[in-house]
């Protein structure tokens, strides 16, 4: 039935639009340095006061990271839907942007700084690191639209996502991550609680 | 839809008078058609279950978006175009469209062509080409559109202390896209195919644009040759791109004020710190007809028993 009105619409010449997000946890002594490019993004991002373009651009480079550091990859999971309606498409991305951000602080409690003067000059460094990657875009793209709990699904998603941005078919972008910045961690504990959808690789 | 054993009989009863083997020949081509058709439909459907991972939505708006006015294919005279760089929709007012369709037409994908020699000859009237859904608009060399500029400001919202866009008043301008010398020069012949056009850069006063910022077969491509030219994205985008982030904007600046560096122990709050940031060009504002809930047997996912979403039912009940 379902497929029957998929396709009417499609006759009639109306758009396709996909939103999804990924989530990918990564774990490991290495991964910290993935912090850096995802800082970098924010702030080009910021500079560019959201353009689609740099987005974009920005996207393929955390995509291009997170493909190379496989090794670490821990869990994902992966959600989506299909709308024809633009509104519709556009209201479901700024309800996943707020359900994003209220899994971490985005304002350091300034509560617990502690007496700056006598700690020694370490900072911890995170062994976990989530990544949340939301897109909307027109058109069908297979590799997206399915479970990608797996390695080799992963892998072909990151690489849809690259390319959605080379299509010019991109219509959202969000980056969220957790921790922001080197000196923060983000213990399983934690990610147990704020991800429950994760599926372990 | 069936053909019923008695429908066909009531058919070969009226066709007795004619030849009977005709009627039985036009049957049979009519159902082979038909079950044609059903085999092709029904085949894409059979593979994506068989994968297990394509999911098509059970929950479809049953009218398409709507981002154009729908228009039957055909000629129509136009007598006023406006283009809105708030959210790029021209608008034209249409003179001889057929009963029940309205005169005004929408839409944000318009493509444009000048008129040819000659049709400029022969004194033809800008008009709107709809071919297969796509409509194109041929105007003259001096047409003008009627510009809608947005003023807009950032302004720093007092409830939430984010930075927002807002827009401030409209200007009202006109463009040309056609007029100027160098558009004829550098690409000749290609200003009579229907194309997609940005406009220039604005200039406030009442001056008028004219000629465009950039052009090409898609609009992505009329998009990046502006970017290209000014190194900098079309008005259009930066007005209809929504721009979000999860850390606080100072007016001004247009940056982000860094955070004072904490020595953040986590294990004291529930959550770890964060950044996100996002921008979308989807149209919100447009209202959608009907109320919508996301049911919860739509969408595709990593397929555990809830996490579809938070306590979402997954899409693999949906599956047959």
């Amino acid at each position: 039935m379902s497929s029957w009105r998929d396709r009417i619409n499609q006759f009639s010449g109306g758009t396709r639009y996909v939103v999804c997000r990924l989530f990918l946890h990564l774990e490991g002594n290495q991964v910290a340095p993935l912090l850096g490019v995802l800082n970098q993004a924010a702030l080009i991002a910021d500079e560019a006061e959201g353009d689609m373009q740099s987005l974009g651009e920005e996207l393929e480079q955390v995509c291009k990271s997170l493909l190379e550091s496989d090794v670490y990859w821990r869990s994902v999971a992966n959600e989506g839907d299909v709308f024809w309606d633009e509104g519709e498409a556009g209201n479901f991305v700024n309800e996943l942007f707020t359900d994003s951000a209220q899994r971490y602080l985005s304002q350091p409690d300034l509560s617990v700084v502690s007496n700056q003067a006598n700690d020694p000059l370490v900072v911890p460094i995170t062994q976990n690191i989530i990544v949340m990657l939301t897109v909307a875009y027109e058109g069908e793209v297979p590799e997206l639209e399915s479970d990608l709990s797996n390695m080799d699904a992963l892998k072909a998603g990151l690489k849809a996502l690259i390319n959605l941005h080379y299509q010019n078919s991109l219509r959202a972008v969000q980056i969220h991550f957790s921790p922001a910045q080197l000196g923060d961690e983000l213990p399983p504990d934690q990610i147990l609680v704020n991800f429950p959808e994760l599926i372990p690789l | 839809m069936k053909l019923k054993p008695d429908m066909l009989k009531g058919f070969l009863m009226v066709g007795s008078t004619f030849n009977l083997r005709q009627w039985v020949s036009v049957g049979m081509a009519l159902l082979l058609s038909w079950t044609t058709v059903a085999c092709g439909g029904s085949v894409p459907e059979k593979s994506a279950q068989g994968g297990g991972q394509l999911a098509s939505p059970t929950r479809v708006k049953s009218n398409p978006a709507q981002e154009a006015t729908a228009i039957a294919d055909g000629k129509y005279d136009v007598q006023q175009a406006t283009y809105n760089d708030g959210n790029g929709e021209y608008t034209l007012f249409l003179l001889n469209t057929p009963p029940g369709v309205s005169a005004n037409f929408r839409s944000t994908k318009l493509q444009m062509a000048q008129l040819t020699p000659e049709e400029t000859s022969a004194a033809q009237n800008p008009y709107l080409q709809v071919k297969n859904g796509q409509p194109a608009l041929h105007i003259s060399k001096d047409f003008k559109l009627e510009y809608v500029h947005n003023v807009v400001e950032q302004a720093q919202n007092p409830q939430t202390g984010q930075v927002e866009q807002r827009v401030v008043r409209q200007e009202s301008n006109f463009w040309s896209p056609f007029a100027g010398a160098i558009a004829g020069q550098v690409i000749g012949n290609m200003l009579f195919r229907p194309q997609y056009y940005v406009p220039p850069l604005y200039q406030s006063g009442g001056g008028g644009l004219s000629g465009y910022g950039g052009y090409g077969n898609s609009y992505g491509q009329a998009t990046s040759s502006y970017r290209e030219r000014y190194n900098q994205p079309p008005l259009v985008e930066r007005n209809r791109t929504a721009y979000r982030t999860t850390q606080r904007r100072t007016i001004g600046s247009g940056s982000v004020s860094q955070p004072p560096r904490s020595n953040f122990n986590s294990s004291f709050s529930q959550r770890s710190t964060g950044k996100g940031f996002g921008s979308s060009n989807l149209d919100t504002s447009r209202p959608s007809s009907g109320s919508y809930r996301r049911s919860p047997s739509s969408g595709f996912g990593s397929g555990r028993s809830s996490s579809f979403g938070s306590g979402r039912s997954s899409s693999g009940g949906r599956r047959r």
